[in-house]
Parts: C-alpha cells; sequence; structure tokens
C-alpha cells in the first residue's frame, strides 16, 4: 500500500495477511488485515504489548508458524515474489538466505551442544558450497563484523560460555551471514543490560545501514525504537493501528492508544507525580469487544467506535485506524 | 520525613567461602583449588528516611537483588549490620516485605487469592479472626483487585494483576519498607504505567519506605529520591536522583544514563560503552570499571577507590572531579546522526 508512494522498491510488501490459530473451540484470529511494506535500508519499528501479534507477524513472514497457527489469507511479497504458500523447501531456501531473525533469547535459539564453529558452518553450507577454510575465514569475518573479541578462540565455544551480549551478537553475525534483504529481530535487547542494549543497537544501527538491510524491529518498548527506526507501526489486538515517520507516530500520535502509550512511558520533569495511565487491558482475543477493540478503555471512544474504523490515511505517510484520530491537538494536554 | 528508618552500615555478602575443613585442607596442601568467593555485595553503607524511596540500579551481578534480600531480612549479611528505627515504638511483626519481580513464581499456585493474602497476618494475629475477611477484601481493593475474584487461583490472572496480588500480600503485615526488587520490569508498558501509580499512592496511604531495585532507569528516575548505582558489589556513586540524573559523576553512572534510550532521542547513532561486564567471580583489580572506562588512568587500575563525598554527593572515582571539569567529555556521548 505505501509501497507505490516510495521511491525506494520495497524488500517486504504485505498485503491484508490474516493469521490464525486452529483450536478445537474454533478459529483465534491473531492477526487480521495487515498490510505494511519496508523498503531497502528501512528500519521499521513494530511496536505492541503482549498478545498484540507483534511476534506472529514475524513469524508469518518468515514461514515460521507451527500448527495449529496458519495464515489464512493475504499476501507476502519479497522482492515482488509471493512467498504465501510456496513449498516448505522453497521456504527453507529463503529462509537464512533472504529473510533471516534473530530473537530475544539466544539461549534458546542457539544450540547448547553445538560449538559456535558448527553452528556457523551449518548456516552457511545451508545456502552456499563452501570449502573448510572459507567457511572459516567467513565465520571469522562474520564474528569480527560484530565486535567479537579474538574470534578465532570464540569460533571452539559453546554458546554458555559467552556472556548474554556475546551470545546476542553471535546470534546476529549468523542472521547476517548470508547477507539477507530482511531481518526480523524479536525483542532482540529485551533480556540484555543497558550497556549491552547500547552496543547492540549502535552495531544492528551500522550493520543495516552499511549493507542496505531492511529491518523490522519488535519491541514492546517505544523508547528502544525511537532511537533508531525509521518508521514505526504500532498494533493492538491482532490489529495495525497506527502507522508513520517515528517523529510523527511519536510527537503526533493520532490513535489514543498510541497516545496512551507515549504517556506511560516515565519522562522527565515529570518526577513522582502519577503516571497518566490506559484504564484496563488489552483484551483477550477470544473475546474482542465490538467495532475498535481499544474502545472500552479509549477516552474518546463513542458509539460509532462499535463499527469496527478502517485503516485510513491521516496525513502523507501516516495512517490510523480510528474513527477519532487525534489531531493537532499538542501531545501532553489532551485527556489522558 | 526526617529520622532515618533504614540504616545498613558496611554491609558485605560474600558466596561461596564456606567449605569443610578436609577441603580447606586439601586446598592448603593445594591438592584442590580452594572455592571461588564471589562477594557480591561490597561494603554498602547508607541510611533511608521515613517516607522515602531510594532507587538501587546496577547491571546484572552487581549485587542490586542480593543487597535487597539482605534488607528484607531473607538473606544475613557475612558482615555489617543493617538495622530497622522503628521510630514510633509500636512494634511490628514483620516490618520489612519484598516484592519479587516474578509474580508467576512467587504466589503459591495451589492458594486462593483469599488464603495468600490472609496467611500472614493470621499466623501473626496481625488482625483479629472474625475480621480477616474484611481485611483481606479491604487490602485488594485498595491494590487495585476487585474483591469478588478473592477465590481465585494465581494463574487465573494477568501479570499486572498477579503484581498486585503480591503487593497485597506484602502490605497484610503492615510493613514500613517495601523492598520491590524488578517489581515492574515484567510489564507491559500500559500496566507498568498502572503499577508505578499504584505504589505510589500506597506510599501516600501508609507512609511506607521503599527500596526500589531496578535496572530500569526510567523507572528509578521517576520514583527515586535517592539513588545508589552499584558496580560489581560496590556503590560506585550514591546521591539525590534528581542531581544524579541531571549531572551523573562517576563515569558508569554516565555510561547507564547515556545509554537509556528515551522516546525524544531519535535517530541517534549509539556509540555505547565498550566491553562486557566482567565476571564477578574474578573482578578487575582497582576500580572494577577501568577495563571499560575511557578516562582509566594507571592508579585506577591499581589502588581502589574510596568513597568520596563531592560536591554532595557520594562517589567512588579517583578522578570524579577531573572529569566534571570537562562538561561534555563522554566518549559515548550519544549523538545526533546526519
Amino acid at each position: 500500500m505505501t509501497a507505490s508512494s516510495i521511491s525506494i522498491p520495497a524488500v517486504l510488501d504485505i498485503e491484508n495477511l490474516n493469521t490464525s490459530f486452529m483450536l478445537p473451540g474454533g478459529e483465534l484470529k491473531v492477526l487480521r488485515d495487515v498490510s505494511f511494506s519496508v523498503a531497502r535500508g528501512e528500519i521499521l519499528g513494530l511496536v505492541g504489548e503482549s498478545g498484540s501479534g507483534k511476534s506472529i507477524t514475524g513469524f508469518s513472514i518468515n514461514g515460521l508458524l507451527s500448527p495449529p497457527g496458519r495464515v489464512v489469507s493475504g499476501s507476502i511479497r519479497l522482492n515482488g515474489e509471493e512467498i504465501i504458500g510456496l513449498p516448505p523447501a522453497a521456504m527453507r531456501k529463503l529462509r537464512g538466505a533472504k529473510i533471516a531473525m534473530v530473537f530475544q533469547d539466544p539461549m534458546m535459539t542457539l544450540n547448547p551442544v553445538l560449538k559456535i564453529r558448527v553452528q556457523m558452518s551449518d548456516a552457511l553450507r545451508a545456502h552456499k558450497r563452501l570449502g573448510r577454510s572459507d567457511v572459516r575465514s567467513r565465520s571469522i569475518a562474520a564474528l569480527e563484523e560484530v565486535g567479537i573479541p579474538s574470534p578465532e578462540d570464540r569460533l571452539d565455544a559453546y554458546p554458555h560460555q559467552l556472556s548474554g551480549g556475546m551470545r546476542q551478537r553471535v546470534a546476529i553475525a549468523i542472521a547476517m551471514l548470508h547477507e539477507p534483504d530482511l531481518i526480523i529481530m524479536d525483542e532482540p535487547t529485551t533480556a540484555l543490560d543497558v550497556t549491552i542494549q547500547g552496543q547492540i543497537l549502535a552495531l544492528v544501527q551500522r550493520l543495516c545501514r552499511e549493507r542496505g538491510t531492511a529491518l523490522i524491529w519488535i519491541t514492546h518498548d517505544l523508547a528502544v525504537v525511537a532511537g533508531i527506526a525509521d518508521r514505526l507501526m504500532v498494533m493492538y489486538a491482532g490489529r495495525i493501528v497506527e502507522e508513520g515517520p517515528v517523529d510523527t507516530v511519536l510527537d503526533t500520535p493520532a490513535h489514543p492508544y498510541t497516545r496512551g502509550l507515549i504517556d506511560s512511558v516515565p519522562t522527565r520533569g515529570m518526577r513522582g507525580q502519577r503516571l497518566k495511565q490506559i484504564p484496563g487491558r488489552m483484551p483477550a482475543l477470544v473475546d474482542l469487544p465490538e467495532g475498535c477493540a481499544f474502545q472500552p478503555r479509549c477516552p474518546s471512544a463513542t458509539d460509532a467506535c462499535k463499527t469496527p474504523p478502517i485503516y485510513q490515511a491521516f496525513l502523507q505517510g501516516h495512517s490510523v485506524r480510528c474513527r477519532h484520530p487525534i489531531s493537532e491537538v499538542p501531545l501532553r494536554e489532551a485527556s489522558g | 520525613m526526617s529520622s532515618p528508618i533504614l540504616k545498613v552500615s558496611n554491609v558485605s555478602r560474600r558466596f561461596g567461602e564456606k567449605s569443610d575443613i578436609i577441603a580447606r585442607l586439601l586446598a592448603r596442601l593445594g591438592l584442590i583449588r580452594p572455592k571461588p568467593v564471589v562477594t557480591a555485595v561490597d561494603d554498602v553503607s547508607f541510611t533511608l528516611e521515613r517516607g522515602r524511596v531510594l532507587g538501587v540500579v546496577g547491571e546484572s551481578g552487581c549485587g542490586k537483588s542480593t543487597l535487597g534480600r539482605m534488607i528484607a531480612g531473607l538473606l544475613p549479611p557475612s558482615e555489617g549490620e543493617i538495622t530497622l528505627d522503628q521510630g514510633d515504638g509500636q512494634h511490628r511483626a514483620m516490618p520489612m516485605q519484598m516484592i519479587f519481580q516474578d509474580p508467576f513464581s512467587s504466589l503459591n499456585p495451589r492458594k486462593r487469592v483469599r488464603e495468600l493474602v490472609c496467611e500472614a497476618p493470621r499466623v501473626h494475629r496481625i488482625v483479629e479472626h472474625g475480621e480477616l475477611q474484611a481485611y483481606v477484601e479491604q487490602l485488594m481493593e485498595r491494590c487495585g483487585i476487585d474483591p469478588s475474584v478473592r477465590d481465585r487461583y494465581a494463574h487465573q490472572f494477568s501479570g499486572g494483576q498477579r503484581q498486585r496480588i503480591g503487593i497485597a500480600r506484602a502490605l497484610a503485615v503492615e510493613p514500613e519498607v517495601l523492598v520491590a526488587d524488578e517489581a515492574v520490569s515484567a510489564l507491559d508498558v500500559s500496566v507498568q504505567a498502572q503499577s508505578i501509580n499504584l505504589f505510589l499512592d500506597l506510599r501516600d496511604v501508609f507512609g511506607l519506605t521503599y527500596v526500589f531495585i531496578s535496572h530500569d532507569l526510567g523507572v528509578i528516575e521517576h520514583i527515586a529520591d535517592t539513588i545508589l548505582v552499584m558496580y560489581l558489589g560496590r556503590v560506585v556513586e550514591r546521591g539525590p536522583a534528581e542531581d544524579v540524573f541531571a549531572r551523573p559523576m562517576h563515569p558508569y553512572t554516565r555510561a547507564l544514563i547515556d545509554g537509556v534510550p528515551r522516546l525524544d532521542r531519535r535517530r541517534v547513532t549509539y556509540e555505547p560503552i565498550k566491553g562486557d561486564i566482567p565476571s564477578p567471580i574474578d573482578p578487575p583489580p582497582g576500580c572494577h570499571f577501568h577495563p571499560r572506562c575511557p578516562f582509566a588512568q594507571p592508579q585506577c587500575r591499581e589502588e581502589r577507590p574510596e568513597t568520596r563525598q563531592v560536591e554532595g554527593r557520594l562517589v567512588a572515582c579517583h578522578l570524579a572531579e577531573d572529569i566534571n571539569q570537562h562538561k561534555e567529555p563522554s566518549a559515548w556521548q550519544v549523538t545526533p546522526s546526519a
């Protein structure tokens, strides 16, 4: 949808993606009409709270959904080619080579009984025929690239011998091995300490800028993506509720939920005061309210919100799914 | 608001130091290596005034949780002492309580909310038996849990609600000091704001004193009056929160504060502090922070910096004054990128 308005060709183009979990009790719709695109070299921040569907979006793109979850309808195009419905073997060729993913906990994604060397050579050889010395030199280069000291020695280490930050670097090095067009990072720094998080942010930012890799950074923390993202997308209960350039979304949020999220973050100059809070909590997906899912918690909800709002362009490059988008009200002055 | 309620003097905690006589003998003979000793908390002192909030910040392995556990009385210190001054002469059974990070593992899954909350006041006879139910309901309401759900089990609640149950349980014994260890870290942003508000409200209602432990500097900056920055077991800086955040003196504090992503920091180029946090088993000599410090001098490698008073706060850095003469010396300052 937005791809046509941007001159840079989209690496990823998603249209009306619907993903569901087929449970014994019926179909649970976890993603509804998700449409967005990511351009080459662009960093997209995908923000949402637990249960908003942000991780499922990542899994759907990467073809990592396992039953009972499956993509019900919609289209995901990578470099213009449809990848929904690809046979598993073809999908496997893409995964790791064209799309890579980095997860929150590298201890879960790295194999604990294999040395780093083996894990890197597996990843390399999955997509390229390479000789031993090639594999070694490429692995070392990749580790060097992510700032791991004495990479030759680290190749023979097991994941548990590395610190959390180092493990995440290794995971990023593996994701970058084939210079993918798109990397999806699912809360990659949530488990890390502040100083290490800063290091990872700097690293990812540099790698993506240098190589023109498109990046989707999935997080619940608005502040993390504020620093590195070009564009922000906010999800709530399986739907995109707002999307736009990072400055626009953070300075003049149009959706009351986005505004609520921003107000919930402690900021300087508010010391010791009560934070503005969003009342209630996110509804369970099995029991979504009629119409707009945010309506029971929304300060500006009216009867009109009982029918589903459409996703509409609000301003240039700024879209919102709301019947009463906030406009021209300066931030922090509207009622919370 | 004035008299100190909590006094922590020269408290240290070591782990793994006790070995039996045979192990010691063998170690002496050089047959086995002596057990490694981790000094989790190293000579920490402070006082906390009634009704104030102390924020303890630091990264993993800095000893903040160990310190919290010692304050709450869950762990005896290896050295030093922690005293609580119950000024009003009124003796309370359990003056210190702790709120844990993970509300999933700190609530007994086999007990109903009502039982979880009323167990301690019943055992300690804080409330008459006949008044228990009303007491529990009142507490639940105060903490924002609908009393009608008192017969449910912990797994039937969301993370934020479970945290509230943990808070209600802690308040049930009328504590004076609450130690909250990463109490809001695991929560979603909107739930976190609700929790922080609850903590602020309860402080006003019950006159509580908090020790708030967190790695999240944004939360600490919001809620704390005084902050204590720890690195590998030692306090590197302590002072009024506002001052410390406005003008951090220790290079580590500065690195922490500069490293925090903020909503108003857009498209920045992160130039983070280098290196990993060293292992607490084998911390670097001298100043623990010197291998990562951009200002480190030979002195820092050898001499442990004493905690000194510098401009109204305590700093453990040899170079505190020199560093602070330069206004923007930070090697890792976040700068807007082109």
